[in-house]
């Protein structure tokens, strides 16, 4: 099943199909209609009722529309039966009941009914639980034991062998001395906003360890994103076919829910007016939806037309389904790191396979950060992860000669490699798909000053003449006109 | 205090007088409401860069704040209000029938300013039903968002089924005493009525009430509002499987005094001291009371296993939690409400109306700073802490502040509007007053 394409090749929406009116289908529906079959009231009716309340919750019928028609059904269906239940307790015990606990009444009500009127009333909770539960179903559901629905997309990477690629990266901590050229060179491809370091340095000092400690922070591009599973419009979404976590901008509600699941902190909104105008970023000449209704093709399709328009503009805005999910976000939606889809689209003049952080960090002499697929036993990523735990073990070779049987050291109990490799917060189940080389910040690790401050690049230190500030709080904190120095400067989109 | 007990034209007369006290009370409540429309369309036109929300992990705030706690708080109200009347019709709780239809409508209400929140609080409020409805389909299994905004339709649907459906009853035999101007309006609402349908109708309200009590567990703050944060993986504040019975308790305490607020306003109004009886309040104090207590339980079970060997992340937001002096505060308030409460319950002497109203403010004051700091404070103490700028900062902006005068002006708009429609008292209760002296009288010995 494919299930990167949720835009172009979205199965029917499940209220437009006549047969199954459920999400789940025909099968899902059967079996509602056998349970309600087993009560004695009318089947037909009790379906109905929840196909309609889709309806309503769909916003496609209202809700006088929604009584007015069930009205007389409801009526004539259940005035065969007897008196309400509550007339089966003696109203002598009226004034016992009342201001009593619930559960108490409950009992009460209970052992006042004698057999029939108990399983009166069993039947009736039966038959009301079931309408009332076939209603909520309109609106809530779950997804069946028997394998999913093939739509549910959006959530998780494709199975290995129907993806093109896994992106990732490789960070070589031990490589890094926080230059920050890795963050200029992100705010100089997208753009970004004062204080949206989609990619962030960390300088810290850790308990066991004298000297500075760095952590290169992009978004984690996890397999399992929590920031994904919990949009409520499938804006945050991951890419099937290679893995990555976008955002597509005309979706996204600005609701922040990926922002507060995501446990690493990569996310920022855009919260005003962003600072880079639109058509600063923008090569092509034309409104998204015109860039979604060229033909497009398929993942890595050199031939559509899209990709020819993409590709002759070196747009850095769209991705291979004509979907605005790279550069920064326009005002209220949230931005992050991307991986540069536009690149591994293919159609900038970048190569793919390469970001703009690396580029900058390798333009520094630094290499650091190796990106590349980590499903590709020979993308640069994985190369340098084998030569880099190779030279380790050459190290350890050299040790066996040491062996020194007076302390008895066993080689065998070393790890094959002396230097760590560690994804961050692996534990949450994320699955994460940076690699880290090097030591991993302790629980009483602090973050301290870095070696080259962030202000560094503000200004003509960068592409936009954007502010680029640490804590971004403190600049929010201006308002919607910004800091004085620099009031009206910026235009949004 | 032994009454005379109600009469229809009792529960008539605010749709028929209009006294001065209703038109300052409307003017008040549009003024406000319109001043802070004016606040919100400035929100609109520069974006949430008006509010003091900000990004969180290098960011140094926190990106929910007072829109998603007072969302939260009146999502509480709401759904306390209507468990409130069904408990109230599925256990026959006559002494409380004066007041199921206010909770009912102030379950309305209050879902409508919950609802107002969600749009106040997102970015993009334009995108809501074009990006909601189509992606529906597959949000619903795995966003806790998309749950909510689930439940609270089905329950605004419910409510609203179940006011219309008692409504029908009082409209149709007090149809000759409304006013003429209303006309169409009691058509409609009285459409196709016949007096055979009273038997049926009953028997659907229970059943209503049925699957409200039945759901409650489950839906709003029994389950996909605490959800909404508990089963975040990010933020050790919001851990824990007694985040669903603490809303609950919110809720329903919450919405008690939000019940006793109105009802005492009502009594105040329009005299009916008769009708909301002292006996009737004093029974609710008693619940305040018990959920209140019920409240501080559950926020004792999460401190002792916050402090005792929790985890670093977890025990630091523990920690910061009961040191922050807000928190001290509206924890202290419900100690002092309870206080109260246990004492009148014991010496009825120290029972007055005035003092359970002040209660009940308190009680709302101390729900809602509770709840805020609850999102906030989780939101500033993620598991991953490394970041220089956490915890990082926040306290609401002027334009969030005046969201919470805003939405309490709407919701009593909306009250002033329907006092002018139908009864708030359903005609039951006061039919039953009349019916049963005894009853009325035997009140007075349970409490
Ligand atoms: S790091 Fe955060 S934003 Fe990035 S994919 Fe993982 S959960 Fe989502
Ligand atoms: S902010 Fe946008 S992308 Fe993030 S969860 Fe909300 S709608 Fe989805
Ligand atoms: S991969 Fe691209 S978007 Fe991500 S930090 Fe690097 S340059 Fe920025």
């Amino acid at each position: 099943m494919s299930t990167e394409d949720t835009q172009d090749d979205e199965p029917r929406h499940p209220y437009e199909s006549e047969d199954s009116f459920h999400p789940l289908g025909e099968e899902w529906e059967d079996r509602m209609r056998e349970e309600l079959e087993d009560t004695e009231y009318d089947a037909d009716l009790g379906m109905q009722m929840a196909r309609d309340a889709q309806r309503l919750v769909a916003g496609e019928i209202s809700e006088e529309e929604f009584y007015a028609e069930y009205h007389d059904d409801v009526e004539e269906e259940f005035e065969a039966d007897d008196r309400p239940l509550f007339d089966d307790v003696d109203p002598a015990e009226w004034d016992d009941i009342e201001d009593e606990s619930v559960a108490e009444s409950l009992a009460e009500a209970d052992l006042q009914g004698d057999e029939t009127s108990r399983r009166e009333m069993m039947k009736k909770m039966g038959a009301g639980a079931a309408f009332l539960g076939y209603g909520a179903y309109a609106t809530y559901d779950f997804q069946p034991a028997d394998g999913a629905p093939d739509n549910v997309s959006g959530i998780r990477p494709a199975p290995k062998d129907e993806r093109e690629h896994r992106w990732g990266m490789v960070i070589d901590l031990q490589r890094c001395d926080s230059c920050l050229a890795c963050v200029a060179g992100c705010i100089d491809e997208n753009g970004t906003s004062t204080g949206a370091n989609w990619m962030y340095v960390f300088t810290y000092e850790d308990e066991d360890s004298e000297q500075e400690n760095f952590l290169v922070r992009p978004c984690q591009h996890c397999s399992n994103a929590p920031c994904a599973k919990v949009c409520p419009v499938r804006a945050r979404h991951t890419r099937g076919k290679d893995g990555l976590v976008l955002t597509d901008y005309e979706t996204c509600i600005g609701c922040r829910y990926c922002q507060v699941a995501c446990p690493y902190g990569v996310n920022y909104f855009q919260w005003g007016e962003p600072d880079v105008e639109m058509s600063r970023l923008e090569h092509l000449d034309m409104r998204p939806e015109e860039v979604r209704q060229l033909e497009g093709g398929d993942y890595g399709d050199r031939d559509s037309e899209r990709y020819q328009e993409l590709s002759d503009a070196n747009d850095h805005v769209y991705d291979y389904r004509g979907r605005w999910t790279d550069s920064r976000p326009p005002q209220g939606t949230m931005g992050k790191c991307t991986m540069c889809p536009s690149r591994q689209d293919g159609h900038t003049d970048n190569p793919k396979g390469t970001v703009a952080c690396m580029d900058a960090c390798d333009a520094q002499g630094m290499s650091a950060i190796h990106f590349g697929d980590l499903d590709d036993e020979e993308s640069r990523a994985n190369r340098y992860l084998r030569r880099r735990t190779e030279v380790e073990r050459t190290v350890l070779e050299k040790w066996e000669g040491v062996e020194d049987d007076d302390l008895d050291i066993e080689t065998t109990a070393s790890p094959t490699s002396e230097i760590s490799t560690f994804r961050l917060l692996e534990d949450l189940g994320t699955q994460p798909n940076i690699v880290y080389l090097g030591n991993e910040p302790g629980p009483n690790a602090e973050q301290s000053e870095p070696p080259t401050p962030y202000e560094v690049y503000s200004g003509s230190n960068n592409k936009w003449g954007v502010e680029v500030v640490d804590e971004r709080k403190e600049h929010l904190d201006y308002g919607p006109s910004g800091p004085p120095e620099q009031e009206g400067e910026e235009g949004g989109e | 205090m032994a009454t005379s007990p109600g009469e229809p034209e009792d529960i008539l007369r605010p749709i028929l007088n209009t006294s001065k006290k209703y038109y300052i009370a409307f003017g008040i409540a549009a003024a406000v409401a319109l001043l802070w429309s004016a606040v919100y369309g400035w929100q609109l036109e520069e974006g949430l860069i008006v509010t003091n929300l900000a990004d969180w992990g290098s960011g140094g705030g926190s990106p929910w704040g007072l829109y998603i706690g007072a969302f939260i708080w009146w999502v509480g109200i709401a759904h306390g209000g209507i468990i409130l009347s069904a408990a109230v019709r599925l256990f026959g709780m006559k002494r409380y029938q004066p007041v199921a239809r206010v909770a009912e409508l102030l379950t309305l209400g209050a879902l409508s300013m919950a609802g107002l929140y969600i749009l106040v609080h997102m970015g993009r409020p334009d995108r809501l039903v074009l990006s909601v409805v189509p992606a529906y389909p597959w949000t619903v299994r795995t966003s806790p968002l998309a749950w909510d905004v689930t439940v609270i339709t089905l329950y605004f649907v419910m409510t609203a089924t179940y006011l219309g459906l008692t409504i029908r009853y009082d409209v149709y035999h007090l149809r000759d005493r409304l006013p003429d101007y209303l006309g169409p309006f009691y058509s409609l609402v009285t459409l196709g009525y016949s007096e055979t349908e009273e038997q049926i109708i009953e028997r659907m309200v229970w059943w209503l009430a049925l699957g409200i009590i039945v759901l409650a567990p489950l839906l709003l703050h029994g389950g996909v509002i605490p959800w909404l944060f508990s089963l975040i993986p990010s933020m050790p504040g919001w851990d824990g499987g007694v985040q669903g019975p603490q809303f609950l308790t919110i809720a329903l305490t919450s919405a008690i005094a939000g019940v006793i607020i109105i009802s005492y306003a009502l009594r105040w109004g329009y005299d009916w001291d008769h009708i909301l009886t002292d006996a009737m309040f004093r029974g609710l104090t008693n619940w305040l009371g018990l959920f209140g207590l019920l409240f501080l339980w559950l926020q004792l079970q999460q401190v002792i296993n916050g402090v005792f060997a929790e985890p670093v992340a977890g025990k630091t937001a523990m920690v910061a939690r009961i040191t922050q002096p807000y928190y001290i505060v509206a924890i202290g308030t419900v100690i002092v409400i309870l206080a109260y409460v246990f004492a009148q319950a014991v010496d009825q002497r120290q029972f007055s109306l005035v003092r359970s109203l002040a209660a009940s403010f308190l009680m709302l004051f101390a729900t809602l700073t509770e709840k805020v700091l609850f999102v906030f404070e989780g939101l500033l103490y993620p598991h991953f802490s490394l970041y220089e700028a956490v915890p990082g900062h926040y306290f609401p902006s002027i334009v969030e502040f005046s969201s919470l005068a805003g939405t309490v002006s709407l919701c009593t708009l909306f009250f002033l509007v329907i006092v002018k429609l139908f009864p708030v008292v359903e005609l039951h209760a006061v039919e039953d007053h009349h019916d049963e002296h005894e009853a009325a009288h035997d009140e007075e010995v349970t409490s």
